[in-house]
């Protein structure tokens, strides 16, 4: 691994950077599920004993920053996929806790150069504390011809 | 078929095609509904004058529709986790399917693994990705 993101992961990997508390909206999480096609009544329906959100809607709630202060930019940074991991269902009507630390910095070489790729994850608590589920961005950027 | 239970599940079996809703109108309304309302996600003229082929269907709406197939194949399917990458754009009012094959089946855990994919009309991979599920 190249000297630079070596020292980037030591200094930045694994330390919260964001906290943000999100308000689950039953109303937009059966909007989302339907237009992602789902057509089960634990999505759609709030009477549904079952009712929560659809696992990937956590991927559409973003923190307040999605790189640490003083972070150095390679280049513009491009959408290259999203994760999701879930641990418990997400139960609209409820606030939930959302902490955000680089999970990942790796590059690779192409033909164009380097591109620098960041993993961000936010991390999302109920009011018990309960670790509910983590959501991965993945950013990349190619960097700027020295 | 719909599958119920992890005992009906065999490996390499193909999923059901699904073909999802890409119309400009639902991508506008999703992105709208995340606060992503930008033009190119709406409005196809826009989108063009940014360099784009077209007005996009946001990632996390194709990830969405990723899991929407597998509830439609398990209802019943429990999504553990699913890693997509972003490779191309999918441009709305384009049609597009789904596929997905099982790759990994774990019935100590109930655990099924899948790889999905997004390809447009011309079967140009646009968005692929894993995805762990749990099936009773």
């Amino acid at each position: 691994m190249d000297q630079d993101i070596e020292t980037l992961r030591d200094e930045y990997l694994n330390q919260d950077f964001d906290e943000k508390s999100f308000d689950i909206d039953p109303d937009t999480t059966i909007e989302y599920a339907r237009l992602c096609g789902e057509t089960a009544n634990r999505f759609l329906d709030k009477n549904d004993p079952d009712f929560q959100a659809s696992p990937t809607f956590i991927a559409s709630l973003s923190g307040g920053r999605s790189l640490p202060k003083g972070f150095p930019r390679f280049g513009i940074g491009m959408d290259a996929g999203k994760g999701v991991e879930c641990f418990s269902p997400i139960k609209p009507g409820q606030a939930i806790l959302g902490r955000t630390h680089l999970h990942d910095i790796y590059t690779k070489t192409g033909r164009s150069g380097r591109m620098v790729f960041t993993v961000s994850r936010i991390e999302f608590f109920d009011q018990a504390g309960t670790h509910l589920a983590n959501a991965d961005s993945r950013i990349v950027m190619r960097e700027k011809a020295k | 078929m719909s599958i119920s239970s992890i005992s009906e599940v065999e490996f390499g079996v193909d999923l059901p095609v699904f073909e999802p809703d890409t119309s400009l109108e639902t991508a506008s309304k999703f992105a709208t509904l995340v606060g992503w309302g930008g033009a190119r996600f709406t409005d196809h003229e826009a989108a063009r004058k940014e360099g784009l082929p077209g007005a996009m269907v946001p990632g996390i709406l194709s990830q969405g529709y990723l899991v929407a197939m597998i509830h439609n194949w398990a209802p019943s399917a429990e999504v553990k986790s699913i890693d997509t990458v972003f490779r191309a754009a999918v441009i709305a009012d384009e049609k597009h399917q789904i596929t997905g094959v099982v790759t990994d089946i774990n019935e100590d855990d109930k655990l099924v693994e899948i790889d999905i994919t997004v390809a447009n009309e011309k079967g140009e991979t646009r968005v692929f990705g894993t995805a762990s599920v749990q099936i009773p």
